[in-house]
């Protein structure tokens, strides 16, 4: 008999452990009671030892309310986030709060029911803030957006003086960065290169689809052929270190730009924050540097009298549809919080740019030490038109997956262009249903 | 006690009815057989109802959720062969099947030729034998993220130690490896070959001890070479570890993908793309359940096809 005992301990504990995981409860549709007294929200986050915004935002939410207190769960980082956070809401075991941290799975996650209807919150937010219309289905909107990175064009100062080439003005077209390149690279000593552009399909694709008005649904890639042409050449001629250097020997984009390997970068305005980081560590090398906005197709966007078109996926926060109700108060006090002033200028402080870009918030942002203050960098970082990356539809991760292939077979100089394009056309079609 | 018997068992008779004793004994040996057959599902139950809960009940819910259009939230939806005739005309899927059945046909043979020459290498009497089956046996304990970081580096085109080696003995166009689309499943291969045979050459090494050593005596008695000693009492020996190995092999190949995965991702394009990581992608990227279930239970149905040709392949050879 002795020897059940533990079989009948495991054998409560599934049982319990399954009645548990099936207990979430639907949200109710009658106005929520505010909880009396101190409530605790969850909050979902990643990699919190390297990346503080959440505890950040959680602490200042809790200053200015004392009786909420945010507590951040640590979820996985990378693309595994979504496949946890997906598999922690399918079994009603997710946080309060969840961070959207792409538009890739914002239709997942909205067509799924899993997230609460905020047009609420939204409609009391500032107009201005980046990204709050990406969020919108069916009239109603479903995340409010706290961060909203955009990419810029990072450039070393101390190479293009070596190199006796001019800086960027803010007027260059993307005819004018791949010339750019060239000279630094041949004006450069040793194997320092014009410009990295690191491995991932966004460096080519991001900016062809928010620059030449193309679309993810439409089965009709045409637009990436000059933006890919373009990088084709920079690595031919030597100006850019070949793809398959970066997927073999792991290269990453800090240290190529960090360790002064390569005098352009067009990257997220998250990197400003790292490098920053990187060069009071002593990780990266100590240089003058600076942003530019993104090179543009052509003139009718570029100089600092015009707003350069660029790309980036606000980050967004939204609520659990399984929260409790007496919590929803709470929590959309909390998504107000974070996506307004008060929120944006606590991360703008650890070096994070918010979605609200205020005078204010932009004063708080360069008052950060090691940050270049010069016009042409504020101009970059506060002003630019940020078309989203994955723009929300059924088709967008497939699609995306799609054009990942196309991105490593052309890289790779596998496959042509034009060839690579009308496959990825035709498996849209086969594979997404697009026509 | 003959007449002892037979009064118990005569009609009316005080005590336990017909077939008295026997019953005493059949219910002691009736409580005995359910005591130990209790006690030997509470031995198998801890890892019964772990395997229940983490693998049959899931491998039954994966055939129901092939005929479905599940997305992981809400309901699932029968949509009957939907998705079983959209494998038909889905030229990714084909791709994936063709690239798992390239591996397959190269990663079997070469990993089966290489750990039965390391075994029979390492089968002797052998100053540092122990040593030298260990480093055979390395590969397989090492992370296999860290296998495909360094590999990578080893095949990168411009700078990688292997193509050096190649352009140092006159080959002027070495292979791009993980970055060509023709050479990527080489690459993924022989590095799966490495990894791979210092597991199979443990289990043939097992299997040769178990080959008797007075039969190699007869044979050289007879006058038998290492070849024809090889081929005649060596291999014979050891078809019951074959067996075992290449069926083990087989199905390890199909279901190819960590390895993939971290080293080339599928690409370049889709040039490495295995099943697997089809299944990965539709399932878990592209949040397409339904779908992914469907394309795991062709893989299914393909591992047991090839494990049952295999199995009468090997009785025919038994017989």
């Amino acid at each position: 008999m002795k020897r059940k005992t533990p079989v009948l301990i495991g054998m409560t504990a599934a049982l319990a452990l399954t009645l548990t995981a099936c207990s979430g409860d639907d949200g109710g549709s009658d106005t929520p009671p505010a909880a009396e007294g101190p409530v605790t929200l969850t909050l979902a986050g990643w990699s919190l030892s390297s990346t503080p915004e959440f505890q950040t935002l959680a602490d200042a939410f809790n200053e200015e309310n004392p009786d909420v207190t945010v507590e951040v769960q640590e979820y996985a980082a990378g693309d595994d986030y979504d496949t946890q956070m997906t598999a922690d809401l399918a079994a009603g075991t997710a946080p309060d709060v969840y961070v959207l941290k792409n538009l890739k799975n914002f239709f997942t996650y909205q067509s799924g029911g899993q997230l609460l209807d905020v047009s609420e919150v939204t409609g009391a937010l500032d107009p201005s803030t980046g990204g709050l219309d990406a969020y919108e289905a069916d009239g109603a909107s479903y995340a409010v957006p706290y961060r909203q990175d955009s990419w810029v064009l990072y450039y070393n100062q101390d190479m293009f003086d070596e190199a006796g080439v001019d800086q960027p003005d803010g007027s260059w077209t993307w005819d004018d960065y791949e010339q750019a390149a060239n000279d630094l690279t041949d004006g450069l000593e040793g194997d320092a290169r014009g410009t990295y552009q690191h491995s991932w399909q966004s460096t080519v694709q991001g900016f062809a689809l928010a620059q030449s008005g193309g679309a993810l649904d439409t089965a009709d890639y045409g637009y990436l052929e000059p933006f890919y042409d373009r990088v084709l050449d920079l690595q031919d001629s030597g100006a850019q270190v070949d793809f398959g250097t970066i997927t073999t020997n792991s290269l990453t984009y800090q240290a190529e730009f960090g360790t002064q390997k390569a005098a352009m970068l067009p990257m997220g305005s998250w990197y400003v924050a790292t490098l920053i980081a990187q060069q009071a560590s002593g990780e990266a090398d100590e240089f003058a540097w600076g942003l530019a906005p993104i090179p543009q197709v052509d003139s009718s966007t570029t100089g600092t009298d015009a707003t350069p078109v660029t790309f980036g996926d606000p980050t967004g926060l939204g609520i659990n549809a399984g929260i409790d109700e007496e919590k929803i108060q709470a929590a959309q006090d909390f998504l107000a919080f974070a996506a307004g002033e008060g929120g944006a200028n606590a991360l703008a402080e650890i070096g994070i740019t918010p979605a609200l870009l205020g005078d204010d918030v932009v004063d708080t942002y360069f008052g950060l030490e090691g940050m270049p203050t010069d016009d042409l960098t504020r101009f970059a970082f506060s002003t630019h038109e940020t078309l989203p990356e994955n723009p929300v539809g059924a088709s967008t991760a497939i699609v995306q997956n799609i054009l990942g292939d196309l991105h490593s077979a052309v890289m790779s100089e596998s496959t042509s262009v034009a060839d690579a394009i009308s496959e990825a056309e035709a498996r849209a079609a086969n594979e997404a249903g697009i026509s | 006690m003959a007449t002892i018997a037979a009064d118990e068992r005569s009609p009316g008779a005080v005590g336990p009815g017909p077939d008295g004793p026997r019953t005493g004994r059949n219910r002691a040996g009736r409580k005995l057989k359910l005591r130990n057959t209790l006690i030997g599902w509470s031995f198998i139950l801890p890892n019964f109802i772990g395997f229940a809960v983490l693998t049959l009940i899931p491998v039954f819910a994966l055939f129901y959720v092939s005929f479905t259009n599940w997305n992981v939230f809400g309901a699932a939806q029968w949509t009957g062969l939907d998705n079983y005739t959209r494998l038909f005309g889905d030229a990714s899927f084909q791709k994936a099947l063709f690239n798992t059945f390239y591996y397959s046909v190269f990663h079997i043979p070469l990993t089966l030729a290489a750990s039965l020459g390391l075994a029979l290498l390492l089968n002797r009497k052998l100053r540092g034998v122990a040593f030298f089956r260990t480093v055979a046996f390395f590969p397989y304990i090492t992370s296999v993220v860290a296998i495909a970081v360094v590999w990578n580096m080893l095949f990168s085109p411009e700078f990688g130690p292997i193509n050096q080696f190649l352009r140092a003995i006159g080959i002027d166009n070495p292979p791009g490896w993980t970055t060509s689309a023709t050479w990527a499943m080489p690459a993924v291969i022989l590095v799966s070959v490495w990894r791979e045979m210092g597991y199979y050459m443990l289990l043939l090494l097992a299997g040769l001890q178990t080959v008797p050593a007075q039969l190699y005596e007869a044979a050289r008695m007879d006058g038998a070479n290492a070849w024809q000693r090889f081929w005649n009492v060596t291999l014979p020996g050891l078809r019951p570890t074959m067996f075992f190995v290449t069926v083990m092999l087989t199905i390890q190949s199909f279901k190819i993908f960590d390895l993939i995965l971290v080293m080339t991702n599928g690409g370049p394009g889709q040039s490495t793309l295995v099943l697997s990581q089809y299944i990965y992608q539709k399932g878990f990227v592209e949040n397409q359940f339904g779908y992914a279930s469907a394309v795991s239970v062709a893989l299914f149905a393909i591992c047991l096809v090839v494990t049952i040709i295999q199995f009468i392949a090997n009785k025919r050879r038994e017989s």
